[in-house]
């Protein structure tokens, strides 16, 4: 028996989700990926366009709190789902993982580095003491070619404290 | 001192640029987007080396949707680009020559219907042989990539006949090193937004390293005044020389002004790939031979580039390598003989390092050889050989005199890192290696007894320990670890014969604020957080007193290129110009205003202060209130300095590295994993603490990358390395070991020319280093990268 719940929602050609915390809908085809429904129909450019085969990260975006491509996501994927992306992790003032990343300077570009954000982010939610081993794996779907990743570990061991004052 | 967070104290600063990179506030140029905007693309060729035999682009003109469809027929001016010889074709005529071959492109309302006009584009080929070796390239029977043949540019150095020497040396080593294609492989790919104007011009938003240097290669193309193009070309997504050349402007531009509508061209990787340059594949011959005493007695180079099929920087990339091949090191009789080959591979050209990568793992490779052959330890050697003070420039130039030569090699020969790989520091001996079976290399190196398997038995730390200090833990018998060094010295500017201004302006603005105004690029680099840095350590000023102004044509200065690791020490001397003379029209301005005499004054944060006290006596908005009539404004125009003979190439200003690795190779896979990396650099004094840090570090691991992953490999002409999945840069697995950077700052008393650049020098040395510390690891001599993980597995006798 095939499953044809997915399709049956998507047959409006629209999208109905949350987006950094708002109700969105969205008339595209149900296999538009969503990083060009970030980017072209919303205008959100902060998730990047590089590779767009899932291997270099530059467009991780939150998908119910889990990281995920957003070039290998399509619109269907995303219906019902909560999306935060770079924009709406700053929505109320910088969050501690970007302020960990400006302090020690894990950015040089800054192509990677929403992406490479939304990873530590992820991470961290998950894993407020991750080990040298749980950072890599985490980190191992973005990649950076300006730091050489001294400054963005850095910076995740900065976060890590960060997140841990923030805590009560 | 070590350069970090902590040591750098107050110097450490947030960038200027930080807060929309970290929010993703930041538009970069392949972000923006305006209504009604159309979809540019380019059809490019499927054939490395191709007649052309028709083109039909009516079918994809006569779909809905499709605005132009562009071919050479559709330049108004010049169908070439190119910065330095103009010789590849905008749109191919008859002939493609290489497969990322621009023929047509099209604007269309949308993605897709672009994708669509391509595909209905009718091209026939008649495909030709395809020259894809630089070497058989060069034979007298080669087919001809261009009519004239198949040499772009040859160079040769010569001080003396090398023969008398190599007949008195009691060592020579003959070696060949390969290096391969290395891609930039910047995040974001090429792109940008092509606007007309209503007033007719054409504003171009795509990333570039020399703005004006894109306008004139536009204007030449498009037929009108430089005057009637905008170019603005920064913020942008990394470039490291592979954004230096013109790549979507050409189409943007000309789809444009051909449908009067803003146009968005952005490669996709694979594009990127295809079209985009490479570093230079070199394969570089060396014979070098010393007396008893370890003097060099000889030096004799061959190189071979493979250009790919179109000049670019091709020769001064070439020229470059002939300089640094040569290097730091004095010889009786030096004889370099280079060639730059045109072929239909991919397009080689300018990339960070600038050829010195190539020359100096070449180069470096023969020291530690020769090292070997004298059963010398190979920095001593080194030492034996290294440039004095006051000695000519590798091509017999003059050249600004500093210590650097000297400071590198002591700090590295001081460092604990290179220490524990020597004997003399933390080696320990750990168990299991002679006893399991591991096969010990047996190779001509007869120092490895002593220097290389004592250096292996260090207590390897495993790979999950991501170079953390474990005391204690053994490694498993198959993780052989190894210390290595390598030296660079590497040239900065554009060199003898090219024009290589500088400059910029600064001005009190009408709002108030201090515009520093420059026409350099940020691509990454921290170049607007430098620039900031100064004004506020040289000035005094507060950073919310200063507006950085970059990346536009239409209201900056031309200030050169921002390559060849020129920009920041550019805009150091340019504030070092300006400073009297803006200073002091600030001040008079502010005595007049304030009718206090001038030495009761000085600048400072906020506004004018009193010179004792430091109390503000004007804000800047109320001086900039004041001179409304006549604006303060200082702007200074010089060149690079550059070193007094016909050489051309030669560079006059010179960084200075020593970089120590530890590698460990696991016999079982083959594999190299780098623990820990030093690097010591000598470049005056440190801008910017947090940008040196990030250039050394982020240098380094694009050289790890050219040294174990990074080829784009190809055959007959076509890549198969086609996106990020193939072609392997360094992850964040690759690079987790210790990284201590240790700048040295003194220059002599006197020197004028203040902080060295830094840009590219940190890409060059782990290379050599790497290799190095794999022979002090398992005895064996790597002369190929990326280093072949077949060359250094054994297998055998572990079970």
């Amino acid at each position: 028996m095939i499953d044809r719940t997915e399709a049956r929602r998507a047959s409006g050609d629209a999208l109905a989700c949350e987006i950094n915390g708002d109700a969105v809908t969205v008339r595209v085809p149900p296999s538009k990926r969503l990083l060009s429904v970030l980017r072209d129909d919303l205008g959100l450019t902060g998730t990047k366009r590089s590779c767009e085969i899932g291997r270099c990260g530059a467009c991780m975006v939150l998908a119910d709190g889990k990281p995920v491509n957003a070039c290998l996501t399509m619109a269907y994927q995303c219906e019902g789902k909560r999306i935060t992306t770079i924009e709406g992790l700053s929505k109320g003032g910088l969050h501690p993982v970007q302020q960990a990343f400006l302090e020690e300077g894990g950015y040089q570009c800054g192509y990677c580095t929403p992406g490479m954000i939304i990873s530590v982010t992820a991470l961290l939610r998950e894993q407020p003491s991750p080990t040298a081993d749980q950072i890599e794996e985490a980190l191992s779907g973005n990649l950076c070619r300006c730091t050489g990743y001294g400054g963005i570990l850095r910076s995740v061991q900065r976060a890590i404290d960060l997140t841990k004052e923030a805590q009560p | 001192m070590l350069l970090n967070r902590t040591t750098s104290g107050s110097r450490w600063r947030t960038r200027p640029d930080g807060p929309g990179k970290v929010t993703g506030g930041l538009s970069y140029l392949t972000d923006l987007s305006l209504p009604g905007m159309l979809h540019g693309l380019v059809l490019r060729s499927p054939h490395p080396h191709a007649a052309i035999v028709s083109i039909d682009a009516s079918k994809a003109m006569a779909l809905p949707g499709v605005l132009a469809v562009l071919t050479y027929a559709d330049v108004p001016g010049l169908n070439r680009f190119g910065i330095a010889r103009p010789d590849q074709p905008v749109f191919c005529e008859d002939r493609v020559r290489y497969i990322g071959d621009a023929v047509a492109a099209v604007a269309a309302e949308t993605p897709e219907i672009a994708v669509l006009a391509l595909r209905a584009i009718e091209v026939a080929y008649e495909p030709l042989p395809v020259v894809d070796d630089p070497e058989r390239a060069l034979l007298p029977d080669s087919p001809l990539v261009h009519p004239e043949g198949n040499v772009l540019h040859r160079n040769d150095y010569r001080t003396a006949d090398v023969a008398p020497g190599f007949a008195a040396a009691a060592h020579i080593v003959e070696e060949t090193y390969v290096t391969p294609r290395q891609m930039h492989t910047y995040m974001e790919t090429e792109g940008g937004l092509f606007v007309p104007e209503a007033d007719g011009r054409l504003a171009v938003y795509s990333a570039t390293q020399h703005g004006f240097m894109d306008r004139m290669q536009l204007a030449r193309i498009l037929g009108r005044p430089e005057a009637d193009i905008r170019v603005v070309s920064s913020p942008i997504g990394g470039s490291f020389g592979g954004k230096d050349e013109l790549n979507v402007q050409p189409y943007g531009a000309l789809l444009a002004l051909a449908t009067g509508k803003p146009v968005k061209v952005h490669h996709s990787r694979w594009e990127s790939v295809r079209a985009g340059l490479k570093r230079h594949p070199m394969k570089i011959r060396m014979k070098t031979g010393v007396d008893a005493n370890g003097r060099l007695l000889a030096h004799e180079v061959e190189i071979v580039a493979d250009k790919g099929p179109y000049a670019t920087l091709g020769a001064e990339v070439l020229n470059f390598a002939v300089e640094h091949v040569i290097g730091p090191y004095r010889y009786d009789a030096v004889d370099v003989k280079s060639v730059n080959v045109y072929t239909n591979n991919g397009m080689s050209g300018e990339f960070r390092g600038f050829g010195g990568n190539q020359a100096i793992f070449a180069l470096e490779g023969q020291m530690d050889r020769l090292a070997d052959k004298l059963g010398m330890d190979p920095w001593a050697f080194r030492r034996l050989n290294l440039r004095k003070t006051d000695d000519a420039g590798p091509l017999g130039q003059p050249i600004a005199v500093t210590a650097g030569a000297s400071q590198v090699w002591e700090a590295l020969a001081e460092s604990e890192l290179w220490r524990s790989g020597t004997g003399r520091g933390s080696a320990g001996s750990g168990p299991g290696i002679g006893a399991t079976g591991g096969k010990s290399a047996g190779h001509d190196g007869s120092g490895e007894e002593g220097i290389g398997l004592a250096a292996a038995r260090v207590e390897a730390k495993t790979a999950s320990d991501r170079g953390q200090a474990t005391a204690g833990t053994p490694a498993p018998p198959w993780i052989r670890r190894g210390v290595g060094a390598s030296f660079v010295m590497h040239g900065a500017g554009l060199g003898v014969g090219i024009p290589d201004p500088a400059g910029g302006r600064l001005r009190l603005a009408a709002d108030g604020k201090i515009d520093a105004v420059f026409g350099y690029e940020e691509f990454g680099q921290g170049l607007i957080a430098s620039l900031e840095q100064m004004l506020i350590e040289q000035f005094g000023f507060a950073a919310e007193d200063v507006r950085i102004v970059i990346g536009d044509t239409d209201v900056v200065p031309d200030s050169g290129s921002s390559t060849a690791s020129r920009s920041t020490s550019m805009m150091w001397q340019s504030l070092r110009r300006l400073r009297g003379p803006f200073a002091g029209k600030l001040i008079a301005a502010a005595s007049a205003a304030l009718a206090m005499p001038a030495d009761r004054l000085r600048v400072g944060a906020g506004g004018i202060r009193d010179a004792d006290g430091g109390e503000l006596l004007l804000p800047y908005a109320a001086l900039a209130a004041a001179t409304a009539k006549a604006p303060v404004i200082a702007e200074t125009r010089f060149e690079f300095p550059r070193s007094p003979v016909d050489r051309v190439g030669a560079h006059f200003l010179y960084t200075y590295s020593a970089v120590a690795v530890a590698v460990e190779v696991n016999l079982l896979t083959g594999r190299v994993r780098v623990a820990d990396q030093y690097h010591t650099v000598a470049a005056g004094p440190v801008v910017n603490p947090q940008g040196f840090l990030g250039q050394i570090e982020g240098g380094s691991g694009m050289a790890l990358g050219f040294s174990l992953t990074e080829d784009a490999v190809m055959s007959g002409g076509h890549y198969l390395t086609e996106n990020l999945d193939t072609y392997l840069i360094p992850t964040v697995a690759e690079l987790g070991g210790t990284f201590e950077v240790e700048p040295i700052e003194t220059l002599p008393e006197g020197d004028e020319y203040g902080p060295r650049g830094i840009g590219e020098v940190g890409s060059v040395g782990l290379a050599p280093a790497i290799a190095s510390a794999v022979y002090r690891a398992v005895g064996k001599r790597v002369n190929r990268l990326p280093i072949d993980p077949a060359l250094l597995q054994e297998t055998d006798g572990w079970y």
